[in-house]
């Protein structure tokens, strides 16, 4: 469930838990990797992913359900 | 929950989105101490808070000095039910030049290539384009600069959960710290709401699902509770909202996408276009949004937005505005699935019931029926243009009233504060029931099931006998362990009463009107072409038509 974060890549700046408006990170520690407490409230807005100065420590994980129908 | 912190403010603007932070600069700029309470932060909140590509607009230069003809030809579109009133209509777009200057000197980039462009939300043929396309990608952020600048205090990571008032003035608020265990006292001589639109009160395209939405999830009405609880007129609170957009990954933006609605057989629903073309977005959609759900069950669809055809210019014309008006999610997910917009048309989808639950009832001056209540953005009116332009009004009537006002004394809000602080302890306490969203389930599929599409008087009735039960439930059973939860769980209780209020006002409706459809007066009642107000009256819920 998004995000997903690249323990190695990710440089533990804390940009993603600040900027979270849904606090998917609640409970993050400073300089620690962050935690992804509630992935379920995600809404996909990818503030995160663009935040971050480490390109590939995070990603969202579109949900299954969330698939988009094309032909 | 024993630490509280004290906050004093000639202007409180609750919820920093693009109407109180537009409330939030002008306030300043006027002389008065202002303050922004956030629940989540300013850089990204809000339905504005990933960006947006066009905003409706008025530009003497371009469209000519006579409003009249550029508001009748604004009236075929969706935003026709809005204009209705002629001196807010008349006072709204009279500032959006403003606005725009405003925001182009700020650094909000209005021009392309050198120019005004607008694009979308018209039809063909017109004279009259109405939506300026503008590099939005970072508003929120130059906003919060441009707030800090002028010395307003941002304090992210706080639900406001009541005003302090006594029924006819409002003088400030109680908030949660959603991160830490604590609260605020503010003391205010003005208030503004601004806490944007109602989601998760009904069943989503995916329910239980509910962060597949089309603006964040921590939008949950708050201000439109608060203001009823304080005593403050709600209007429109019977009416349903629809909005369509790409099927399943919910986002709305729809005339940022240059394609033709087609139906299986690859013919176009609506008589406007043929092709896909950057100046105009497919109108059909705004004729009828429910258009994709109609397609749906009668078996005719699905129905696709189909950009084939699109020339290789509009294409990057069409992704570059993807960026400004918040698709990135959504353009990463079609690249990684390859899901090539020229080659695949999507299937759409009409989003039921976003947005409803009416608005606070607001005059020109962006003032609510409370002395020192204010209201601007969705928690009233439902775009960019009229959150800006009414919060940038606000903002300039805020700080005057604030001149002619003490600040309240210290005693005033501390009986709620203990109340308040009662009763959040008590759900923190709680150690087994269900969390906040088995009750926010439970709600969406009352609401969808008595209150959504099937409306009459008997379904109306026990939809509100069951939100009632459930409201009780909730109080009494429901779990916080901890200040995010506990954040969720007021969010929920908020929505509950919303709900209750719905469920009310459109019981009172005895006719059929839009898309509120009552199945026992299928008719429309000329002499019901009037305003429902719902507002509590001596600790009940009163209907008064007006």
């Amino acid at each position: 469930m998004p995000p997903v974060i690249e323990k190695e890549t990710c440089i533990r700046c804390g940009k993603c838990v600040d900027i979270c408006t849904e606090d998917v990170f609640y409970g993050s520690e400073k300089k620690k990797t962050p935690v992804i407490a509630y992935p379920g409230e995600c809404w996909h807005c990818n503030a995160c992913v663009e935040t971050c100065p480490e390109k590939g420590a995070i990603r969202l994980r579109i949900p299954l359900p969330m698939m988009v129908c094309y032909k | 929950m024993e630490q509280v912190r004290t906050v004093d403010a000639d202007v409180l603007c609750i919820g920093g989105g693009i109407a109180g932070l537009m409330a939030a600069i002008h306030a300043a700029e006027r002389g008065a101490k202002v303050v922004v309470s956030e629940k989540g932060n300013t850089l990204t909140s809000g339905a504005g808070g990933m960006g947006n590509d066009h905003i409706l607009c008025f530009l003497p230069e371009v469209h000519g000095k006579d409003l009249k003809p550029f508001v009748e030809e604004l009236r075929r579109g969706q935003m026709g039910d809005r204009l209705k009133d002629p001196e807010a209509t008349r006072v709204w777009l009279e500032r959006t030049s403003e606005i725009v200057k405003l925001w182009d000197s700020w650094g909000i980039p209005m021009k392309y290539q050198g120019r005004y462009e607008f694009a979308g939300h018209g039809f063909p043929g017109g004279l009259f384009p109405s939506h300026l396309k503008y590099a939005g990608r970072d508003q929120k952020k130059v906003l919060t600069k441009e707030a800090l600048k002028r010395g307003v205090e941002i304090i992210n990571r706080v639900m406001v959960l009541d005003l302090v008032g006594d029924g006819t003035t409002v003088y400030g608020a109680i908030g949660l710290n959603t991160r830490e265990d604590s609260l605020f006292l503010f003391r205010a001589k003005s208030v503004l709401l601004g806490t944007g639109v109602v989601n998760r009160l009904y069943q989503g395209l995916t329910p239980g699902w509910m962060g597949n939405a089309t603006r964040p999830a921590t939008l949950t009405g708050d201000g439109r509770a608060m203001a009823y609880r304080a005593g403050a007129e709600l209007v429109n609170v019977e009416k349903l909202e629809h909005h369509a957009g790409p099927k399943y990954f919910t986002r709305s933006g729809q005339a940022t996408w240059v394609g033709v609605v087609r139906d299986p057989q690859g013919k176009p629903v609506g008589p406007y276009l043929t092709q896909p073309d950057r100046r105009y977005s497919d109108m059909i959609i705004e004729v009828n949004k429910t258009l994709f759900s109609e397609y749906a069950k009668s078996g005719r669809g699905p129905v696709y937005m189909d950009c084939r055809g699109i020339s290789d210019e509009d294409y990057d014309y069409m992704m570059t505005w993807f960026g400004h008006e918040g698709f990135t999610a959504l353009v990463n997910h079609l690249q990684d699935k390859g899901i090539d917009l020229k080659k695949h048309p999507i299937e759409w989808a009409t989003y039921g019931m976003r947005g409803s639950a009416g608005s606070v009832l607001q005059n020109v001056k962006a003032e609510t029926s409370l002395k020192g209540l204010y209201v601007a953005g969705d928690d009233t009116t439902r775009s960019i243009s009229t959150a800006s332009t009414f919060g940038w009004i606000a903002g300039e009537n805020m700080a005057a009233y604030a001149k002619g006002v003490d600040l309240p004394s210290p005693k005033q809000g501390e009986e709620l504060l203990k109340e308040k602080k009662g009763f959040l302890d008590g759900l923190r306490k709680r150690e087994s029931g269900p969390d906040w969203k088995e009750v926010n389930i439970t709600l969406q599929q009352l609401m969808s099931d008595y209150a959504g599409f099937v409306r009459s008087e008997t379904m109306l009735e026990a939809g509100l006998t069951h939100v009632g039960r459930l409201k009780k439930e909730a109080l009494s059973t429901m779990i916080a362990p901890n200040q995010h939860e506990l954040m969720r769980a007021l969010e929920v209780l908020n929505l509950i009463e919303l709900g209750e209020l719905v469920c009310i006002a459109a019981r009172e409706r005895r006719e059929s009107r839009g898309w509120h459809e009552r199945k026992d007066y299928p008719y429309t009642d000329p002499l019901l072409d009037k305003q429902l107000v719902i507002k509590k009256v001596d600790g009940k819920t009163a209907a008064l038509w007006r």
